[in-house]
């Protein structure tokens, strides 16, 4: 069986549901997805040779209030790179866990980002911190958590000659 | 009867054991260090596999607050006299990681350190210098 071309998988993607995508450039294909019935479409993908979950990561939209989760789909056979864009309420951060579709490596990339952003994965049932232990405050890669003014607060004291120079 | 501590550090001294702790890039400077262009054998310097045989602990670049925990454990384990040796603009100020909101931003807040090497990353001859005081410092004891 040979490779397929992105035309021909960007058919199948859209005879199959009912979705906006574009080829981005040769070999790239960018999707944007609901969040309703994503692990079934996730499973389609997988089915159709997208079997490697090359990463997750998510981006912060203060002002639209949502953050934008993107998937990174790659097929082995077919050489092609699938970005599914997903966008979820900033407040509300939840969404549907991919570990059923790409186990270990889905649970890692998940873990990072409910880490570092504070989105919940519903199903992923391993969200223990990576890096942050006994962390309180804002999820650090939130645009509105301000690491300057934590810092000082958490390391530097005004007071203190040595340390003034962090305040000026 | 009682040995005296410094009788104890001069044996000692003989054959320092090294415990390294590394977070980041002070162990590409410290490789030839024990590797043969400057050869740390020499002077009896060695590493060993487990702190709880070490004299020294060489403590490298920045610690997270979360190897830091690690790192203190590594520290109770050793047996006394010990000696705590830091690498690196890291350990003093937090280095180039001075805003980050997880990384320790002064090492002699959470171990006792004996000395810190400046650097980013120091060059082996620092190192060097540093061992060498030590060594001095424990001959000139009473």
């Amino acid at each position: 069986m040979g490779a397929k071309e992105d035309l021909e998988i960007l058919d199948r993607i859209t005879s199959e549901f009912n979705l906006e995508c574009k080829v981005q450039r040769k070999g790239r294909i960018w999707l944007d997805t609901p969040t309703e019935g994503f692990v079934d479409f996730c499973k389609w993908l997988k089915e159709q040779g997208f079997t490697h979950l090359s990463a997750i990561s998510a981006i912060d939209w203060p002002d639209e209030g949502t953050y934008q989760l993107a998937y990174h789909l790659w097929s082995y056979q077919d050489r092609i790179l699938i970005t599914l864009k997903v966008k979820i309420d900033r407040q509300n951060a939840v969404m549907d866990s991919v570990t059923e579709v790409w186990d270990g490596s889905a649970e890692a990339h998940e873990r990072e980002i409910h880490e570092l952003f504070g989105v919940k994965f519903e199903g992923n049932n391993n969200l223990t911190p990576l890096f942050l232990e006994d962390w309180e405050g804002l999820p650090p890669f939130r645009k509105d958590f301000d690491w300057r003014e934590y810092v000082r607060g958490k390391y530097y004291d005004r007071q203190n000659e040595r340390e003034r120079v962090y305040y000026d | 009867m009682a040995v005296k501590e410094s009788t104890k550090l001069k044996r000692l001294i003989k054959a320092i054991w090294i415990f390294n702790w590394f977070n980041s890039c002070g162990f590409i400077e410290l490789v030839p260090v024990v590797a043969s262009r400057w050869d740390m054998e020499r002077f009896g310097m060695i590493i060993v596999g487990s702190p709880r045989h070490a004299d020294v602990l060489f403590i490298a670049g920045y610690q997270t607050l979360k190897s830091i925990k690690r790192a203190r454990r590594v520290y109770e384990q050793m047996a006394a006299p010990r000696v705590v040796i830091a690498l690196g603009a890291c350990t003093m100020t937090g280095g180039m990681y001075w805003d980050s909101y997880n990384t320790v931003k002064k090492l002699s807040d959470y171990i006792p350190v004996n000395m810190y090497i400046p650097g980013c990353p120091p060059r082996p001859e620092a190192v060097f210098e540093a061992c060498a005081k030590i060594f001095q410092h424990v001959e000139e004891m009473d």
